[in-house]
């Protein structure tokens, strides 16, 4: 008989405790961030972008110089070319809503039943990991008159058009 | 030789290997288990169209607005009654919003059900009240609010 019995009876039951407060731990945990994946980014820039059309779109006129569809209306119907931006209101706005994220805005609208659709802020060609969102708004002669725009709409004419925005993180 | 038979400590040796290994594959797992959880609940919040759907709602009563305000815009300059130039303006507004969100593969329907009045008549501004049938489908998300009732006299 010797006393080594004990030792490994010890030994045993601290592996024991390690072992099940491993499992233990890990089972409880609620929640396991895997700030890795790819499409968890997709998620959040998809929502920030999401909010930041939906803030300029809805916001009252004191917080945004000009929403949405006052923006809209003021386009002048040229063509963004790279770099400049043929919407420079709703650039500045979404410059400062979207800090450190890029992006590109198209309008697309139907005219005489046909689609156009138009580049207005271009700031590059999209990352791999980029997103669309888009919001909708209606312009009238009344809205592009007031802004200044170069719709050329009929009075009685209204005319939805689609901001589709493509966002991207470098 | 026949000492090694009678040392019985290499037991533990693989013993503890065995569990080791056990602990390891225990957390291979579990860390896999995550990474596949975490994709797929993004993917699903990519992928549900919550934004088109609110969207659809949001666009379509704020337009019931506008096409009221237009609606009584021409009348004060037509023959035409309030509620054939209200029906005459939502279809093209219908057939602009359907015609973009079927430019992504999703199919929108706004139908004007009826333009209504508290009094009665809708020959003014006494309108108040817009009836539309909105749904949406986009292959895998079917929203129906039929009919979804617009307050436009705010």
């Amino acid at each position: 008989m010797n006393e080594k019995g004990q030792l490994h009876t010890l030994e045993g039951l601290a592996a024991a405790l390690m072992i099940t407060m491993t499992v233990l731990v890990i089972s409880q945990s609620t929640m396991m961030v895997t700030p890795q994946n790819e499409l968890a980014v997709n998620v959040h820039l998809e929502q920030l972008s999401s909010d930041a059309l939906a803030v300029i779109d809805t916001a009252d006129s004191g917080s945004v110089e000009h929403d949405l569809t006052e923006c809209v209306s003021s386009w002048n119907m040229m063509e963004a070319t790279y770099p400049a931006s043929s919407l420079c209101d709703l650039d500045d706005e979404l410059s400062y809503l979207l800090p450190g994220v890029l992006y590109n805005i198209e309008l697309a609208y139907f005219k005489d039943q046909n689609l156009n659709v138009k580049k207005v802020i271009i700031n590059g060609p999209p990352g791999e990991n980029s997103v669309v969102v888009r919001r909708f708004v209606t312009i009238t002669n009344e809205t592009v008159n007031d802004a200044g725009g170069g719709w050329n709409l009929k009075e009685d004419e209204l005319r939805v058009v689609e901001v589709r925005m493509t966002t991207w993180k470098v | 030789m026949e000492s090694m038979k009678d040392n019985t400590n290499g037991q533990w040796i693989i013993l503890s290997g065995l569990v080791i290994s056990l602990i390891l594959i225990g957390l291979a797992t579990l860390a896999n288990q995550a990474v596949i959880a975490g994709y797929h609940s993004s993917n699903a919040a990519l992928e549900f169209p919550k934004e088109s759907i609110r969207e659809l709602n949001s666009h379509t009563r704020d337009n019931a607005r506008i096409i009221k305000d237009l609606t009584l815009h021409i009348n004060s300059t037509s023959n035409d009654t309030v509620p054939f130039i209200y029906e005459g303006l939502f279809k093209n507004y219908s057939e602009q919003i359907e015609g973009l969100y079927a430019l992504h593969g999703e199919t929108a329907d706004l139908t004007l059900v009826s333009v209504n009045s508290t009094n009665g008549t809708v020959n003014t501004s006494d309108i108040d009240m817009i009836f539309v049938n909105i749904t949406y489908f986009d292959g895998n998300t079917y929203y129906s609010s039929r009919p979804e009732i617009i307050e436009v006299n705010e």
